[in-house]
């Protein structure tokens, strides 16, 4: 909590900088905009133009330097009266499987729920079984996927204090991680004492010490090194609810969204672009950059990457000392037994893919007068312009999943989001300063909000949104919009915060 | 020739400041020197005699691939029982024809809306199912199967390689593609009623703009081993010999997963992690199946093109997307299908065992000698041994593959101009070598039915925008060997 609010008085203090000192800083200002101007006039049409038409990727591209040159006049107004009246109680408005699914598919329900909930040691004892590192960040999908029910995100107790020291494991806790704050996993920009972009996650612990893993002997990553050369990055645990749907939404349906309303969004200063899978050109989507294409990609690269569990998609370990690769790769396998063609037939991944595949998105709250106007001022502020109400699922080969409305509150798209929320890191074709819109749905019930997790309260989540431009980055996208917010009446103010509670 | 090359380019920019004329005449000089970089892609050579690219052109000549039976496309012999019991059905889902609806299985519709090929062993089908293009190219009779109205683009001949069509940019040749644009549509086929006008794309305009490169189809066997080297020692590799490589002119890097940080290592520049991964991508790009790793199809413009088809009541459809999945069965308690084609594709190759080489003989012995001497084994890393591996087949095996597994620079002659991961517009992956003794087209656009022209092409300087070949040293090195050694080390590559 104390870290991520440091980060963002940090950014914000920047801001800040850039405003109060114009004429002081204009000349070095006008020679670095020299240098920097082209290069950002390049990124942007890069930028623009990666929208897979060719046609509307003009249009986008139009919008973009309107839209940006409005975003750095906006000044937020200070009033925000608004209170979060906080999650709302248990029990979950969210976790369990589609009704719709088929009798056949509801079969293999309790062994994909047995697997999202499977503890990893680290000796492989089935072909089900271990796995767990040499590096990990927990030992079970449902351990950080675990709030408002299994499937979700963080938990208002952090479970990785029970699981750092286990079985012996002779870990000490990173400081970024509290007992009743977000679990955060980190990233680290550049590879340690280089500028070599790095990006990927350093696992939290090892599993040097415990009981089931003589020999190994690995230190942990040097985090603090990392945060004081402004190296790391921390993101929190996405929820699950829902990604059957998401991952089905047809990209045409997305680039026409992205596309509808151009006059508005250029008013508000919001441009938005995918994340496109350089594999087969499709828009990816998961992820707090929608780097991640499917529920069968994301969970078999959380296998490895959160618990160190190699598997039939990611078959080797992230880290090879001698000593510390304790199983034959990879370590959840096919398994071969007769009578193969069951549902134990693939890896494990396969059965935590169905597991978030086939979750139902979360129930939203029976609506009041209070959250209908909130949801009026929600698209009158322009929230809506990228946290779009709803997508339609097509035509499906798994029924449960197919022609449906889904309300996710996202465009799927990335968008700047101002040197406040910038993370340093891209991601495919997400910058260091964008990610992708969060769905909504759900998080009437959740406890954290932004990327790193760094605020627990829904309306400083909103005002995070804001962000003024520094000379690294653009201004965020979404400037005007919480500015509308902030100057909306005390009461439509809390009526939007009782909407957004009410998902 | 390296060094020389840049010291050139660095002058160059150094007379920039100081008088025109010279900074025009050197711009002159920079651009000719370009143009000839970027058309320096190696004449035509038949053994002795003719062009090449760096003197002395060699006298070794190319005994051609060896002839059948296949050298490779078995299975591992130390399958498990239980392994073994799944080969044929994993061979007959390799094997399988896809049709758009209605096919004879339900496991066999979902082809297109646009692909290249309607079965993975159309084109991975020589010199066995698992490997690459065979002598004549099995798209001339996929093309216009089932009433579909495809023209043939100009590039696909007879006789030639089976390849695929990126489009480095975009139709305004700045904004980056890279895609692969795929050859034919479902239009007009009478499994695919409504479908009627999805149009080829214009490779001709392309083809005007230079703005299409190609792909030939990389074989499989031994993949299984290929996937599960260690991250370790394929850096542990890279950093040996570093003197050696240095005076050779060769680095070389990994291609990394975004994903998980490891080292990718399938595709023509190593930009594909796994079996599973490569099945997946290759399902909807190749054939328009979209799978439950790529779930989206091919091309969403146009409804009538989408599943589900209006086909008769009785004959299998398409229901929707993903084309392929898991199927938890039709009927209760009979989860017959429950592996999607994906996996078992992926266990199809993970399965087959590396090519056989043909006993080494006196010329061979020494072929390798010298392929080793003349630099050729800087990157065509003779093996590596894989880990302890949950499939005993695959376990603490010795893999042969003369590869590094890294991604280099090739020079402009080579460069196709799409970057994917860390492997950037003229980089490559080392390609395995395992296997070309029955190999029939070479290079990663299959332009060369001759190896002896193939090790030429490795020859590329630089231009302005890429730096020379990394193996521009070695290839000098080949050249320089007697006429003898010359024809012993290509003796020797076509004994794998």
């Amino acid at each position: 909590m104390s870290i991520d609010d440091t980060t963002k008085t940090k950014g914000n203090d920047m801001s800040l900088q850039n405003n109060m000192h114009p004429v002081q800083g204009q000349s070095s200002r006008w020679k670095r905009a020299r240098i920097i101007l082209p290069i950002a006039i390049l990124l942007a049409i890069c930028t623009a133009a990666t929208a897979y038409f060719p046609k509307s990727a003009k249009v986008v591209r139009k919008a973009n330097s309107g839209a940006s040159a409005l975003r750095q006049n906006v000044a937020l107004p200070a009033s925000v009266t608004a209170t979060d009246p906080g999650p709302r109680p248990l029990p979950a408005d969210a976790g369990g499987f589609l009704k719709s699914l088929s009798a056949n598919e509801q079969q293999i329900e309790p062994s994909i729920t047995t697997e999202f909930n499977r503890v990893h040691d680290v000796v492989v004892t089935s072909p089900t079984d271990g796995g767990l590192g040499p590096r990990f960040n927990s030992n079970s999908c449902s351990s950080c996927h675990a709030y408002p029910a299994a499937g979700g995100s963080s938990p208002p107790n952090n479970p990785l204090f029970s699981v750092y020291n286990y079985n012996g494991a002779s870990n000490t806790m990173p400081f970024f991680e509290t007992s009743t704050g977000p679990i955060l996993e980190g990233r680290f920009i550049n590879q340690p004492g280089t500028t070599i972009p790095d990006g990927t996650v350093h696992q939290l612990f090892t599993i040097t010490g415990r009981s089931d893993a003589t020999g190994c002997n690995i230190s942990q990553p040097d985090f603090s090194t990392a945060a004081s050369q402004n190296n790391l990055v921390l993101r929190q645990v996405s929820p699950t609810y829902g990604d059957g749907l998401i991952e089905v939404v047809r990209n045409s349906d997305i680039v026409t969204n992205m596309n509808a309303n151009l006059p508005k969004k250029a008013s508000l200063g919001i441009t938005g672009h995918p994340n496109y899978s350089g594999n087969d050109g499709s828009i990816m989507r998961f992820g707090w950059k929608a780097q991640v294409r499917s529920t069968l990609l994301m969970s078999a690269n959380q296998m490895n990457v959160e618990m160190g569990v190699t598997n039939d998609v990611f078959p080797n370990e992230i880290d090879q000392t001698p000593g510390c690769v304790i199983n034959p790769v990879p370590e959840t396998v096919t398994n071969f037994t007769p009578g193969i063609l069951t549902e134990f037939f693939p890896g494990d991944y396969s059965r935590t893919e169905y597991y978030i595949q086939w979750l139902t998105p979360p129930t939203p709250a029976t609506s009041t007068s209070s959250t209908k106007n909130g949801k009026t001022q929600f698209t009158n502020a322009g929230c809506v312009y990228c946290h779009t109400t709803s997508f339609k699922t097509p035509a499906t080969s798994r029924p449960a999943l197919g022609n449906a409305t889904i309300n996710l509150y996202s465009d799927l798209l990335v968008h700047h989001m101002g040197p406040g929320l910038a993370d340093g890191l891209p991601q495919g074709q997400a910058g260091p300063d964008e990610f992708r819109t969060a769905p909504l749905w759900g998080i009437g019930q959740r406890l954290w909000f932004m990327h790193d997790g760094r605020t627990n309260n829904i309306v400083t989540a909103i005002e995070d949104h804001y962000s003024l431009s520094n000379t690294t980055y653009p201004a965020s996208e979404a400037n005007q919009a919480v500015t509308n917010f902030n100057n909306l009446s005390s009461k439509n103010q809390q009526d939007l915060v009782n909407f957004l509670r009410s998902l | 020739m390296y060094k020389s090359d840049d010291s050139q380019v660095q002058n160059n920019s150094g007379t920039n400041s100081r008088r025109r004329v010279p900074y025009l005449v050197a711009l002159a000089l920079l651009l000719v020197g370009s143009l000839a970089a970027l058309m320096s892609r190696p004449a035509v050579v038949h053994g002795s005699g003719g062009s090449c690219p760096v003197l002395p052109c060699p006298t070794a000549t190319d005994p051609g691939p060896r002839p059948l039976p296949a050298a490779a496309g078995n299975f591992y012999s130390t399958l498990t029982t239980n392994q073994n019991s799944i080969t044929t059905r994993l061979t007959q889902i390799f094997t399988e024809v896809n049709f758009v609806a209605g096919g004879p299985l339900v496991k066999t519709v979902g082809l297109g809306p646009r692909f290249n090929s309607n079965s993975c062993s159309s084109c991975h089908a020589y010199p066995a199912v698992g490997g690459s293009s065979p002598p004549n190219n099995p798209l001339f009779a996929i093309y216009q199967l089932e009433g579909a109205t495809n023209s043939m683009p100009y590039f696909v001949s007879a006789t030639g390689p089976v390849k695929v069509a990126r489009f480095p940019y975009k139709s305004d040749l700045v904004t980056p593609d890279g895609g692969v644009h795929q050859m034919f549509t479902i239009s007009n086929r009478t499994d695919a009623p409504g479908c009627t006008t999805m149009v080829q794309p214009d490779f001709t305009t392309a083809e005007a703009d230079n703005n299409i490169i190609f792909r030939q189809t990389t074989p499989t066997y031994g993949a299984g081993l290929v996937e599960l080297i260690q991250e370790s020692a394929i850096i542990a590799n890279m950093n040996s010999n570093l003197t050696t490589k240095a005076s050779l002119g060769i680095t070389g890097h990994p291609n990394y997963s975004d994903d998980d940080g490891t080292i990718t290592r399938f595709g023509w520049k190593a930009q594909n992690k796994s079996l599973v991964y490569f099945s997946g991508e290759a399902y909807t790009v190749e054939e328009g199946v979209s799978d439950e790793a790529f779930p989206s199809e091919n091309d969403e413009s146009i409804p009538s093109c989408l599943p589900p088809f209006p086909v008769p009541p009785g004959t299998n459809k398409t229901k929707g997307v993903p084309d392929d999945r898991n199927d938890t069965g039709e009927a209760p308690k009979l989860p017959v299908n429950f592996p999607g084609d994906l996996e078992r594709f992926a266990l199809f190759m993970r399965f087959l065992a590396p090519p056989v080489p043909v006993p080494p003989t006196q010329s061979t012995t020494n072929g390798l000698t010298q392929f080793i001497n003349v630099g050729c084994v800087m990157c065509h890393t003779q093996s590596f041994t894989t880990p302890a591996a949950s499939i005993p087949s695959l376990s603490n095996q010795t893999a042969n593959l003369y590869s590094d597994l890294l991604v280099h620079d090739m020079g402009a002659g080579d460069a196709d101009n799409v970057s994917q991961g860390n492997a950037t517009g003229d980089q490559f992956r080392t390609a395995p070598l395992w296997g070309i003794g029955q190999r029939y087209f070479f290079m990663h656009d299959g332009r060369e039915t001759n190896i002896v022209n193939a090790i030429e092409d490795h020859y590329n300087l630089g231009n302005g925008v890429y730096p020379n070949s990394e193996a521009n040293q070695v290839i000098q090195n080949f050249n320089n060997l007697s006429s003898g050694n010359q024809q012993d080390l290509v003796n020797f590559l076509r004994s794998l």
